[in-house]
Parts: C-alpha cells; structure tokens; sequence
C-alpha cells in the first residue's frame, strides 16, 4: 500500500523523483565522523557516505523516500539531506542542544526535542522556521509520532516520564511516569503500544496509549538504548548498550523470546525486511544485520566512526 | 548585593545541573596491551573488582562493597578526589567485566559519566587486555570551559587506561 502511494507521488512528480524504489536503504549517522552512511539492505553493503556538519546525533526520514533531518546538538542545528543527490539542501538553527528528531503533519513539520531547553519545538521542514514550541520533562531524548492521531510521545530522560503532546496544538497533554532515565522509544505500528527502553532500571515500560498508562515493565538487558517494533507488532527488540546484546521480546506478553550477542556499545535499531534488525554498534564503528529467527549475525558493516542512529527508507 | 548572591547561587545551581545529566556526545577510549603471561594470570590480579589499588597507579587507594557480584561499588580514591563505581556484569570464564560511573567528581576526573568493559584474552606469547569506555565530558552544555571539554576528558580518560594498563603488565610480571 505505501509502496503504491510512493509510486503515485513518484508520478505526480515526475518519474525521476524516485529512483530505483527497489532496494530497501537504511540511513546511519556517524557522530564523530559526521556522516550519513547510506546501505543498501538488498546487499548489505554501503551505497556511499554523505558529509556533514560536526556531531550529528539523530535522524529522521520522510515519506518521500529521499529526504532526511538530523540534528547536531552541540551546534544547535539540524541538516536536511537529499539522498538521491547526496547533498546536504539546507541547514536550519533550531533550539540549544537538539536531539531526538520526527516529521509530523504530513511531513511538512519537523518536531524537535530540545536536551538541554527542556521543550518540544515545531520547525516548518521547509524553512525551518519555529511554528511552536512545549515544555517537556528534563532532558528530552528520544521522541515517536502518532501522525494519524497528531500525538507526539517523548522520553524525558531525567524526568522518569513520557510526555504526550498533541502536535497540533503544541499542548503537552498528559504525562505517564516510566522506569529510570526513559531514553528511546517505539510505538506499535497501530498506535495502541508505546515501548520504552529506561536506561537506568535497565528495563522497558510498555504504555497503553488509549488508557495513557503503563501495563508493564519488563527486564531487558543493560542501559537499553534503542527500541523497535517489528511491522506485524507481535515482537519488541531493544539494544543494551552495556550488555552489548539485542534483546527481543514479545510486544503482548513481554515474555522473552530471544537474545543476540554482538555489539560493543550498541545504540539504534531498526527492524527491515526478512525478518531482520540492524543494530548500530557504536563502539566497532559498525552496524550489525541480525536475523530475528535464529537470533544471530548474519553480516557486519562498517560505516563511520561513533555510529549513533539509524533509519530505514522505503 | 543580596541580588547579586542569589544570581551566583543560581548560577552554581545551574552548573551542579548540567553536571548531573550527560548530554549527548559520547567520547570513546580504547586501550590494548600485550602481556607474556597466560590469562589465567593477568585475570588473577585484574578480577578482583576491589583491587585496582594494587595495579592502576593513579589509584591510590579502593574501598569496595559486593565483592565481585553485579552490583558491587568501588570507590577510588585519586590524586584529586574520589569518584565511585558500580559493577554491571562479571563474567569469569570469559575473564571480562563492565562497570559504570556511579558517582560523578570532575575536580578528580574530568568526566560526567562512563561505562567501560576490560577484558583478558589469549594472545600469541601470553595475553592481550582489552579496555573500552564511553563517556561524556565534564561539562555537557555547548560551550564548556577548556579544562571540562571533550578534549579533556579524553586526555583524562586516555591517560587513565594507559597508565592502568602498564601498571597491570608491572603487577603480573612483578617489576
């Protein structure tokens, strides 16, 4: 269905709006090297690297396939990039330290987190102009949205809470107290599950977002530092940075289902096609490919030093 | 006057929070070294998590709670101040383990917080001890002073694991 949305947008647009849709392409941020790494996931191997401005942390992809903001926090910045031309197209001011970044409104609005702020600030993707702006918790960290429902959940890392913001209005609406130091999070591909990886209690607290509660918190490994869902919702996996494992667990029960060994580090995740997840290994400089069925690596590949984050273009 | 005394104090405030929460770049240090000892022996003086005070020359001196277990504290008494640790994982046959910064004192180093994994493996004429941390400078906002930057703080780290590490060769080998 969103691949036949693409192909009428690529229409509309004219055919060379997107090229080859074929492969499936994860975009990887290095924060000391200052790179985007583009890997084609059909071969597992890197496509090209993209410069950037010093010490970017995290990305976020449009629908449109090709573009993608990441912010630089110690620069109070955040870049647009165009994959198909591999350029950065613009760069926007945005807040004091930046961080977790998402589109919302169809992608016409980037929402930003602000570490260092404490806010939640809208920015027009165009422009990057400010179109509004919410207190959060202390130190918001990573951020998801629910486009559909115009509801944005942010970690609020040295708060212990999420905070729920209505993204159209700007308002936070209510806040759900979480397990210690919430840093990422996922929500269900239906909207109804929030996962959050708390670093400090070394757990994942899973919210029902209709009731805005939390129904459970689950054990995982240590400091898990990045959250997926996989497309069909019935799996949750989460990387632990200071265990150096993925550890999967089922989204309903919260029962354990399986656990790879295989970073130093690790942070992002992401979970492709043939039931695979990548985990960016920050401290190898690598991202590993993990097939979720046998729970084992099945490649490694290396990208630019520090890797931070990662998203998947489709 | 009063004025002025609650702005310092609002200032030093501000400072004490920034130093608590870490932001986010995270700077990393990687350390090797090569031992003529079998790992059974380097393991030996490295395993016990309380007694760094017997290798790491910047170490003056430890006291420790838990023993060995996940959950055990050591706190380290440097040239400049104490900085304590919490053990995360032991794990013995793989002669490895990984602790974190529990509490935070940048007079002595100048760091907000680190995790770090050491670990001995067999290597071609003895052993090879691998130590890895990530950390963040002292400092977490956009413009830190010289001596809390991230450059500082990977001296400081950089020079840790070095200096710990060839006191290690010292203390296995006996010189």
């Amino acid at each position: 269905m969103k691949r036949l949305a693409l192909c009428f947008l690529a229409w509309l647009g004219g055919a060379q709006l997107l090229p080859a849709v074929a492969a499936e392409i994860a975009a990887v941020v290095s924060q000391q090297a200052g790179v985007v790494t583009l890997i084609d996931l059909g071969k597992d191997e890197v496509v090209s690297e993209i410069r950037l401005a010093k010490v970017p942390a995290s990305i976020a992809a449009a629908s449109d396939g090709r573009t993608l903001f990441v912010t630089h926090p110690d620069l109070g910045m955040v870049s647009k990039v165009d994959v198909v031309t591999r350029n950065v197209t613009a760069t926007f001011k945005v807040g004091k330290e930046p961080f977790g970044v998402a589109l919302v409104d169809k992608d016409r609005a980037l929402l930003i987190t602000d570490w260092s702020d404490d806010a939640l600030i809208r920015v027009d993707a165009a422009t990057g102009a400010e179109t509004g702006r919410t207190e959060t918790g202390k130190s918001p960290a990573g951020l998801v949205v629910d486009d559909t429902r115009s509801l944005a959940y942010v970690a609020d890392r040295e708060s212990d809470q999420v905070s729920i913001i209505d993204t159209v209005t700007m308002k936070r609406i209510a806040t759900i107290t979480v397990g210690q130091a919430p840093f990422a999070l996922a929500l269900s591909p239906d909207g109804t599950r929030l996962y959050v990886g708390n670093v400090r209690s070394n757990d994942l607290s899973v919210i029902d977002t209709g009731a805005r509660k939390e129904i459970a918190r689950v054990k995982v490994g240590l400091m898990p530092y990045g959250v997926a869902v996989t497309p069909d919702g019935t799996r949750v996996i989460v990387s632990n940075q200071q265990s150096g494992t993925l550890t999967v667990v089922n989204a309903e029960t919260g029962n354990f289902v399986g656990r790879a060994r295989g970073g130093v580090f690790p942070e992002g995740v992401a979970v492709i096609s043939g039931n695979r997840a990548l985990m960016v290994d920050w401290a190898e400089d690598e991202v590993a490919v993990i097939d979720l069925a046998g729970m084992a690596i099945t490649a490694r590949i290396h990208v630019g030093a520090g890797p931070r984050s990662v998203v998947v273009l489709r | 006057m009063l004025k002025r005394s609650l702005i310092a104090a609002a200032l030093m405030l501000a400072s004490l929070i920034s130093a608590w929460a870490h932001g986010p770049t995270p700077q990393k240090v990687e350390e090797s070294i090569t031992i003529a000892a079998p790992p059974e022996a380097v393991w030996k003086v490295l395993g016990s998590f309380g007694g760094m005070a017997d290798w790491q020359p910047l170490v003056k001196s430890v006291t420790s709670t838990g023993g060995d277990a996940p959950g055990a504290e050591r706190v380290l008494t440097l040239a400049k101040g104490e900085i304590t640790e919490g053990l995360d994982e032991y794990d013995a046959p793989a002669r490895r383990y990984g602790y974190r910064m529990a509490k935070e004192n940048i007079e002595a180093l100048p760091v907000s917080f680190y995790t770090a994994t050491i670990e001995v493996k067999q290597a071609p004429g003895g052993s090879e001890v691998l130590w890895i941390g990530r950390f963040y400078r002292a400092d977490t906002t956009n413009e830190p002073p010289d001596e809390y930057n991230d450059e500082a703080a990977i001296a400081a780290m950089t020079d840790f694991f070095k200096q710990g590490l060839e006191g290690l060769k010292a203390k296995v080998l006996g010189k």
